[in-house]
């Protein structure tokens, strides 16, 4: 039986974040939209030489007349959306249980809704976080800026303490126009603070979207022997006896997602919880299809 | 106090620092996991914590606790009793340690018998006594003939003695050995005095009347009476030759022997096809088998040829079983030699019948079917000088009235040169004549005669009939029960009293009614002389026509001459005397026992008359008896010796029954297995304590697995 390349295992095989953007993003559109995507609009970008395989229609005639050159002009598609990623790279994103961490996850995720939302020309830019900013990357709308993008993604480390809070804080007053908010994290924060701040987005008319990230080990707690827990934010350290806590263990759990998740629906936040066992097509396809049915579609078909 | 049987064993107990070094290697070695929702982990931490680390230590504790109760279990735990039995290890104690050895204690399983058994818990009990401690060993059989030993603080000696016990094949006397122990620590200085009873606990060999009496000797005397089943409490079986009687009918030629042998089987289960085999001098004659029902006897005969004239000996036996020493019989069978009767007839009749002799000639020699080694040959008076008296062993007057005075001479001749003369009475007799003519040889002077009977014209009282005189005389040792029994119903219508003077050295053989002699004995140089006080026909009495005429007279025929030997020997038991008449010739008799070991008996005084007695009749056979290392016609070649058959009965005494009997007396009763290490030797265990261990153990592990399931 071949392996679902959209499972989160053998999408860890794949080094390159672009190859598997590509893949999750190409797969999940072939699968929802078959027909080409086109713009509404375009800008004219600058003139590339011809060279065999351009189409003859894109031939700018008049440059031809004055050079006797052939050259095409090249478009920048008109965008009508500035995304916002923010990227939670905590050290608590790296864990994992399966073969792909809540932070690779994440980040594919991330890449995959860059190149998606590159591919019909929205301006996408991407903020990592942990309890500081750590790479900031502002949004462009041209396809080359995907591989900006997925520069910063590959080369970054899940570390540190997270405070989505004050990340969000600082970023405000510096996104002004409506922009769809993208949150990636696993929330292992004070969520209300989060709520508190995104809440101003909102007031700014900037559409929130949350994607929490878990892996499914901390959402079914299927641990048997006694074991040490350690934190991977700071040096806490407990012995349990994961029999005896796993009911008290999972009723915590669910009783905070599920405040977290009527918190959102009270703020119109759209919130997504992903396991990260789950293949990234499924996730994507669920979303993409959920807002396509809430006419508050991502792509342009 | 707890003690423990396998001490050693406890060291287990370290087994329960197990669960411990797991639990903190467990610890130790827990898996470390980096987990991201470790708050919420820690937000359950107190409660559960909490829970999860008493739960840890209540499954700690209860591996811990279960590896602890099964390593005491294994060292078999117990409490100790101190109502009277072992104290403080420096409180001196005295023992006594009665070791049965009866041989029902010779029962074997698995090659080792109760006796091996108690010799193993006799060198238990000594290896538990301290220094200060005293003890003495006395067997159940031995106490007649045995100083009762002292106390001793030297264990290599008293385990020496152990040593040396040996099997008996005597029956169980506890009484005795009861009675010896408690005279034993009468003088003991230790204020702790205990008794070790090592025995199979088979009820015959318990005196229960003893006891009434007895209990109070024990409580005054003793301080704990420890009772050690050595059959640890089972029901045991046998199967035994309980009696063999051999019979022996003489011909002219050989000898036909019937044995009747009884066959008992003690236990709830029928026997089938038992084979008993009879031999004879060492070769197999006969055989048969035996079907018997469960806790019953059968009887079965076997015949077989003897050869006359000399001693034979034989057994019976059967298969083997746990106890084998009942399972042989022996007997032995004197062929006497001939003897030459004169029976001078004083009334001879045309009419044999009517004969002074007719009665007197069939009783010694009654013919084919009861042949008897006694030959009597009968004359007249007148015929009396054609015979000469030195031919015959003995010679009997017959309501002579008179003999020719050589005749007279040649009889005293005769007796005093070992012959035996038998005066027998009657209407021709004369009180004068005879106490003039035969005063030397009349064993008493006659005095008058005397007529009873009512029917008699000549009648004054009561016919007289016969009693035995006490003590019983030796001729008539032989007489069965049956026999004796009738000798009241003998009538004598008229006898002749004898003069009414003390008899000096005249012993009665059997007496009147009216204690007046009946037939005395006495005694003349070498030979004897018996005096029969009335007729041996039936003119005065109707004694020739009882049963027990014709034993009589042969008996005194056997007993005057010195042939007192009989045919078939009576059985004598294991431990029981065996007594013979000593004649004047003989100096000492030679018994050679079936092991081989002879001893010289020398003559000695017993009830006025000198016999041989042999006492250590320890083991069953066939014992040799000789004079001058040769057999003796006056004694019988052999006799045989068995055990007692009530020893074969192997019923036990209960528990119970032990606990009333003795009651008011501390008394320990052990049933489990013993070794010589063991504590419960010495009566210390109380209580034992491991099966509740067990149950303890059991019941832990139980919750364990409950606790660690959940």
């Amino acid at each position: 039986m071949p392996e679902n390349p959209f499972d989160p295992v053998t999408l860890s095989k794949i080094a390159s974040m672009e190859l598997r953007a590509r893949l999750v993003v190409d797969g999940v559109l072939s699968g929802i939209h078959k027909s080409p995507y086109k713009g509404s609009s375009i800008e004219f970008l600058e003139h590339k030489e011809y060279s065999p395989g351009n189409e003859i229609k894109h031939i700018d005639w008049k440059v031809h007349a004055r050079t006797d050159k052939y050259y095409i002009k090249e478009f920048e598609e008109e965008t009508n959306l500035k995304c916002y990623i923010f990227l939670d790279t905590s050290g608590s994103m790296e864990y994992k249980s399966t073969g792909i961490s809540k932070f690779e996850y994440a980040a594919t995720l991330a890449a995959s809704l860059a190149y998606l939302l590159l591919k019909q020309s929205d301006m996408v830019g991407l903020i990592s976080f942990s309890d500081k900013v750590l790479q900031y990357v502002p949004p462009r709308s041209r396809i080359t800026h995907l591989h900006a993008l997925l520069n910063t993604l590959t080369a970054l480390k899940p570390a540190g303490k997270s405070n989505t809070s004050v990340i969000l804080n600082e970023f405000i007053e510096k996104i002004s126009r409506r922009s769809l908010i993208i949150l990636i994290s696993d929330f292992f924060d004070d969520t209300n603070k989060v709520i508190n701040q995104l809440k101003y987005f909102q007031f700014k008319k900037n559409e929130v979207i949350l994607f929490h990230i878990l892996d499914p080990y901390e959402l079914t707690f299927p641990f048997e022997t006694i074991t040490y827990f350690e934190s991977m934010e700071d040096e806490r350290r407990i012995l349990a006896d994961p029999k005896s806590i796993k009911d008290r263990y999972l009723s915590g759990i669910n009783r905070y997602l599920e405040q977290f998740k009527q918190a959102c629906f009270e703020n119109q936040i759209d919130y997504w919880l992903i396991d990260s066992s789950t293949p990234m097509d499924q996730s994507l396809i669920k979303f993409l299809a959920r807002r396509e049915s809430a006419s508050r579609p991502l792509h342009k078909s | 106090m707890i003690s423990f049987l396998n001490p050693l064993l406890l060291f287990g107990i370290l087994g329960a620092i197990i669960p411990i070094i797991i639990h903190l290697i467990n610890k130790k070695k827990a898996v470390s996991h980096k987990f991201a929702a470790i708050d919420f982990i820690l937000q359950t931490n107190k409660r559960i914590s909490v829970k999860f680390k008493l739960r840890q230590l209540i499954l700690l504790i209860l591996r811990a606790s279960l590896l602890a109760f099964l390593a005491m279990a294994l060292a078999r735990p117990f409490m100790k009793n101190f109502i009277g039995g072992a104290p403080e290890k420096n409180v001196p104690t005295s023992n006594v340690i009665i070791v049965d050895d009866s041989y029902s204690m010779q029962y074997s399983e698995d090659n080792e018998s109760f006796f091996m058994s108690a010799k193993t818990a006799a060198r238990g009990v000594i290896n538990n006594l301290t220094k200060n401690d005293d003890a003495a060993v006395i067997t159940c059989s031995s106490l007649g003939s045995q100083v009762l030993p002292e106390l001793d603080y030297d264990k290599k000696n008293l385990l020496n003695l152990i040593e040396q016990l040996q099997p008996g094949f005597a029956t169980t006397h506890i009484v005795p050995a009861l009675d010896a122990a408690v005279e034993i620590l009468t003088s003991a200085k230790a204020s702790i005095k205990r008794i070790f009873l090592l025995t199979d606990l088979t009820r015959n060999g318990w005196d229960i009347d003893w006891f009434k009496s007895g209990n109070e000797k024990l409580r005054s005397h003793v301080s704990n009476i420890h009772i050690v089943d050595l059959s640890e409490g089972r029901e045991l079986k046998n199967i035994a030759v309980t009696h063999i009687e051999p019979q022996i009918n003489v011909s002219e030629r050989s000898a036909e022997s019937t044995l009747k042998v009884v066959v008992s089987n003690f236990t709830p289960t029928r026997v089938k096809n038992l084979l008993a085999q009879v031999f004879l001098d060492q070769k197999k004659v006969a055989q048969g088998f035996f079907n018997i029902e469960p806790n019953a006897s059968e009887t079965k005969e076997f015949y077989f040829s003897v050869e006359k004239g000399k001693g034979h000996t034989g057994w019976v036996e059967i298969s083997e079983d746990n106890l084998n020493t009942d399972n042989k019989r022996y007997f032995a069978i004197n062929t006497s030699n001939k003897l030459d009767a004169l029976l001078i007839d004083g009334d001879p009749k045309t009419n044999i019948y009517e004969s002074e002799t007719f009665y007197l000639e069939k009783a010694l020699n009654p013919g084919r079917e009861h042949a008897s080694s006694i030959k009597p040959t009968i004359c007249s008076i007148h015929e009396v000088k054609n015979f000469d008296f030195a031919n015959f062993d003995i010679v009997f007057l017959c309501n002579v009235e008179t003999l020719p005075p050589e005749k007279i001479h040649e009889l005293d001749k005769f007796v005093k040169e070992g012959g035996s003369v038998i005066f027998s009475l009657g209407n021709k007799v004369d009180a004068n004549y005879y106490n003039n003519s035969f005063g030397t040889l009349l064993p008493h002077r006659l005095h008058t005669t005397r007529t009873f009977s009512s029917d008699s014209p000549l009648s004054e009282e009561q016919p007289l009939h016969l009693k035995t005189a006490e003590p019983i005389h030796p001729a008539l040792r032989i007489l069965s029960e049956t026999n004796m029994n009738t000798l009241s119903s003998v009538k004598f219508y008229r006898v002749f009293y004898v003069d009414p003077t003390p008899l000096g050295n005249c012993k009665t053989v059997l007496s009147f009614s009216d204690d007046t002699p009946a037939i005395i004995e006495r005694q003349v140089d070498r030979g004897r002389c018996v005096l029969f006080t009335s007729s041996v026909d039936r003119d005065w009495t109707d004694m020739p026509v009882k049963p027990f005429f014709l034993p009589l007279m042969q008996q005194l025929c056997r007993f005057s001459t010195g042939n007192i030997a009989e045919e078939i020997q009576n059985e004598t038991l294991v431990r029981h005397d065996w007594q013979v008449l000593c004649p004047e010739e003989i100096n000492s008799l030679e018994i050679t026992n079936p092991e081989g070991a002879k001893a010289v008996l020398q003559p000695q005084l017993i009830d006025n008359e000198k016999s041989f007695l042999y006492s250590e009749t320890n083991i069953p056979g066939i014992y040799t008896v000789t004079v001058d290392e040769k057999p003796h016609p006056q004694f019988p070649s052999y006799f045989q010796v068995n055990v007692d058959t009530t020893e074969a009965n192997l019923a036990k005494i209960n528990q119970k029954e032990l606990t009333a009997i003795l009651g008011g007396v501390n008394l320990t009763i052990t049933t489990s297995p013993v070794s010589e290490g063991s504590e419960v030797l010495m009566g210390e265990a109380k209580k034992t304590l491991w099966g509740t261990l067990l149950f303890l153990a059991l019941c832990i592990l139980f919750v364990e697995s409950f606790v660690s399931r959940k």
